[in-house]
């Protein structure tokens, strides 16, 4: 039995042969104008208002963000209500749900597949650690989508609310802008 | 005379020019403005919504009668496109010299339909099995 189970590849050095896997292979300077730091700030300000994000609900927490994109707490306040089928058209990816082993490699290849710049927001326990599939025993689920890509945005949760979504988003355009939605609406007493 | 259409052909060089530029223009924009990017093994693969492509697009055998298809559309196309100068100078020429004229260019496209028309062309084979 224990000959067994280490004849079976492990999830987490799986994850780990999947990154290595998509490391990048060349990279591109940024554009002349890019580089000059008045349109710099511009683009930055767009990309933070205008974030596309992936139509990527992997489980449960996928109702949550589409709670959040409905018209009760309205995602469209922050710029980022256009959910895209393709990863060519998205810029935001909203891991939103549990990542097994199955469903990593996709995961990776539609990172791997978005255009740059591109963020990721991981929503709920189960994409920040595992959540409850956490274990000793757990064969089968990815414990933590940063073991895969790079997560620039965490939203606890078992599931988060879709305030807490909205949180993370403005999070993230701060974390792009470095400063916080300047609009009235996001202000916060 | 000459010189009025001189004009009229810088006209159609200007927009010639602005229509050149307005297909550049974007590719060098976003050359400029372009984020430093990282592009991974599978970054510039051609999309199939998250599953790996598979063959050639020339394993895929197109049927040949769309090609004979967009042939003929662009026999009736080319028709219309050269009858257009040919209302604007109706006026200008004598009546029996003109409807000769544009007799004889649709009677010489309407030949090119009724060889296609013979050949079989708007009878549409069932598509066979190749295994």
């Amino acid at each position: 039995m224990d000959d067994e189970k280490k004849n079976i590849l492990t999830v987490s050095e799986y994850a780990e042969q999947l990154r290595k896997r998509s490391q990048p292979v060349s990279e591109h300077e940024p554009g002349l104008l890019a580089r000059v730091p008045i349109i710099e700030k511009i683009l930055n300000f767009c990309r933070a208002n205008s974030l596309w994000p992936l139509t990527f609900g992997l489980s449960c927490c996928a109702l949550e963000m589409m709670a959040a994109g409905m018209a009760r707490f309205d995602i469209a306040r922050y710029g980022a209500e256009v959910f895209r089928p393709s990863p060519r058209q998205a810029d935001l990816m909203i891991v939103a749900g549990t990542v097994n082993k199955k469903m990593a490699d996709t995961v990776v290849m539609l990172y791997e597949q978005m255009l740059a710049p591109k963020w990721v927001i991981a929503l709920g326990n189960c994409a920040i650690s595992g959540g409850p599939f956490a274990g000793e025993d757990n064969y089968f689920v990815v414990e933590g989508v940063d073991r895969l890509i790079p997560v620039d945005v965490y939203v606890p949760g078992c599931p988060p609310r879709p305030e807490g979504l909205i949180e993370g988003i403005l999070l993230l355009q701060e974390k792009i802008t470095g400063t916080r939605h300047p609009f009235p609406q996001t202000k916060h007493s | 005379m000459y010189d009025k259409d001189l004009i009229i052909y810088c006209a159609i060089c200007v927009c010639a020019g602005l229509g050149s530029i307005a297909a550049v223009f974007p590719f060098v924009l976003a050359r400029l403005v372009r984020p430093a990017t990282r592009i991974h093994p599978r970054t510039l693969q051609s999309y199939e919504c998250g599953n790996l492509p598979f063959g050639q697009s020339w394993d895929f055998r197109h049927g040949i009668a769309f090609y004979i298809y967009a042939l003929i559309f662009l026999a009736f196309e080319v028709d219309i496109l050269y009858l257009f100068p040919v209302a604007l100078a109706f006026g200008d020429v004598a009546p029996v010299r003109g409807v000769l004229l544009l007799g004889g260019f649709v009677f010489m496209l309407a030949c090119g339909l009724a060889y296609a028309w013979c050949t079989g062309v708007f009878t549409w084979t069932t598509r066979k099995k190749i295994y």
